[in-house]
């Protein structure tokens, strides 16, 4: 009896949800008819110039520099967050300097507060936005991994270190794979911070990306590619997401 | 005892003071060396400040921006609470507001907003106030919309065994239940906005802290640039530590912490 009933329920709230979208496209695509393009672009215009972000050579630059820098700060951040905690774990002054002192200074420094800075101090280039987003990404990778070697069974670590001595090995094949959801956890957080602040770190010292991109599109008031250099983020990062790190994850088994 | 107690937590913040002095040492070292629209000095820095501190035009800015956070932290609770309370209370909503809603404009940039907002509303106040506020729906959609899971279905029950009253029920059982929730989105989203707000403002404000920061830039004032940063990072952490943190631990004991 229920169960009919549960999916009449499900299928409505498709309706609802896939009905929004939908008036939503229809309304904008009213509104814009109205508007000039540079006010409101209409729906055609943003899927073109969309389209271009991925297809059109000089486009696609743009959108592949940015996402090769997303995914370097991503990396480069959990690896450092992995040192540190590392060296947290051995030493209690570090471990109360992050806590006390980076952790506070890193969550609440404004991105854009780092990218102006950065940009006065480095060269324009890929090192200054990968710089920017490492700052930010940091303080996240370091709350996720620090919480996994306070996690980690001691037993299997002294399991481990009557097989070997060497310290990478015990790393490798003991710690490592302790650590992975942490890590996994911290990389999807990042991720999803990163592509946030992309735009931000490329508005300043960046000679190529989607928000040096932006930037341009907004000073000649070329709407539909302000509107479509947010969706594509949203998209490439919803694609990120779904095709790598959870399939990611799944390779990774939960402790 | 007490004075062992002392000690040993004495012994444990020296690391810490250490690094504080070390890092402004080193700061100092490099200013020295630096031009000051490159790096100025820690010395500079903190007369800047004060100077900052004792110019009303400067407050002027503070204020303002302070009422942007304000303006926007209050529409996006609106917002984000009543979508979570229309997929409380009519579940065939509750994809829309969870599935489509919530993770959209979580994913879209904040920077996009204001931009776009930009060319709908101009170099103003309402900008601004806008490009926080859809940045801050989503944190509002999340905290309200878990409270509302969490709330306890019997104690929602037993109220209806006393009443029929849609609306006293709500006031009497639902509201108190949400409290911790609702302030959990105030604490989280008064964080978050600051920072976006100086985004927001230094590209689409006329007046505020961003809009200091802009004109800084272009006139190579780093000192200036630094004492914004410190003063923001000073008022949400005063803020956060003295006001909203105590205040939630009080209302966590009343209302029993979720």
């Amino acid at each position: 009896m229920a169960r009919p009933r549960a999916l009449a329920g499900r299928a409505l709230e498709r309706l609802f949800a896939d009905g929004l979208v939908l008036a939503i496209l229809a309304a904008w695509w009213f509104a814009a008819r109205g508007l000039p393009s540079f006010v409101l672009p209409s729906p055609m215009d943003v899927g073109l110039a969309l389209l271009r972000l991925f297809a059109a050579r000089d486009f696609l630059i743009h959108t592949a520099a940015s996402t090769v820098r997303v995914v370097a700060s991503v990396l480069i951040a959990a690896a450092l967050a992995l040192v540190l905690a590392a060296g947290a774990e051995h030493s209690a002054a570090l471990s109360a300097i992050i806590e006390r002192r980076l952790l506070p200074v890193l969550n609440s420094f404004p991105a854009i507060g780092w990218a102006i800075l950065v940009a006065i101090w480095l060269p324009p280039g890929d090192l200054g936005v990968v710089l920017v987003q490492v700052l930010i990404l940091l303080p996240f990778c370091l709350v996720n991994l620090g919480e996994g070697w306070r996690a980690l069974d001691r037993e299997a670590i002294e399991m481990g270190r009557s097989f070997t001595r060497s310290r990478g090995r015990l790393f490798l094949k003991v710690l490592l794979p302790l650590l992975c959801p942490y890590l996994i956890a911290a990389i999807r957080i990042s991720y999803g911070i990163a592509w946030k602040v992309a735009l931000v770190s490329e508005l300043f010292g960046a000679d190529r990306g989607l928000g040096y991109l932006m930037l341009r599109a907004e000073v000649s008031s070329d709407s539909a590619t302000v509107f479509a250099t947010c969706l594509a983020i949203v998209l490439i990062f919803i694609a990120g997401e779904k095709l790598v790190i959870d399939r990611l994850a799944r390779l990774v088994p939960n402790p | 005892m007490s004075g062992e107690g002392a000690v040993t937590s004495a012994r444990r913040q020296l690391p810490l003071h250490l690094f504080t002095a070390a890092v402004i040492a080193l700061w100092a070292a490099l200013a020295a060396f630096l031009p000051a629209y490159v790096l100025p000095g820690p010395a500079e820095v903190a007369r800047g400040l004060v100077r900052f501190l004792l110019a009303p035009p400067m407050l002027l800015h503070l204020a303002l921006s302070l009422g942007h956070v304000a303006a926007a932290l209050f529409f996006s609770f609106l917002l984000g609470s009543g979508l979570a309370l229309l997929a409380h209370y009519a579940p065939a909503c509750r994809l829309m507001v969870h599935g489509r809603i919530g993770p959209f404009l979580n994913a879209f940039s904040g920077v996009g907003w204001t931009f776009v907002a930009i060319l709908w509303f101009g170099l103003s106040d309402a900008t601004v106030i806008f490009a926080i506020a859809v940045l801050l729906v989503p944190f509002a959609i999340v905290n309200i919309g878990a409270g509302l899971d969490g709330l306890d279905r019997e104690l929602v029950e037993m109220g209806r065994s006393f009443g029929r009253r849609r609306g006293a029920e709500f006031r009497r059982i639902v509201l108190p239940a949400l409290y911790p929730y609702v302030f959990a989105t105030l604490r989280t989203g008064f964080g978050v906005a600051w920072k976006v707000a100086l985004t927001a403002e230094l590209f689409g404000g006329n007046a505020g802290l961003g809009y200091l920061v802009n004109i800084a830039r272009q006139d190579y004032n780093t000192p200036l640039i630094l004492v914004v940063i410190l003063l923001m990072m000073a008022i949400v952490y005063l803020v956060d530590r003295q006001l909203l943190a105590p205040l939630q631990a009080r209302l966590g004991r009343h209302y029993g912490a979720a």
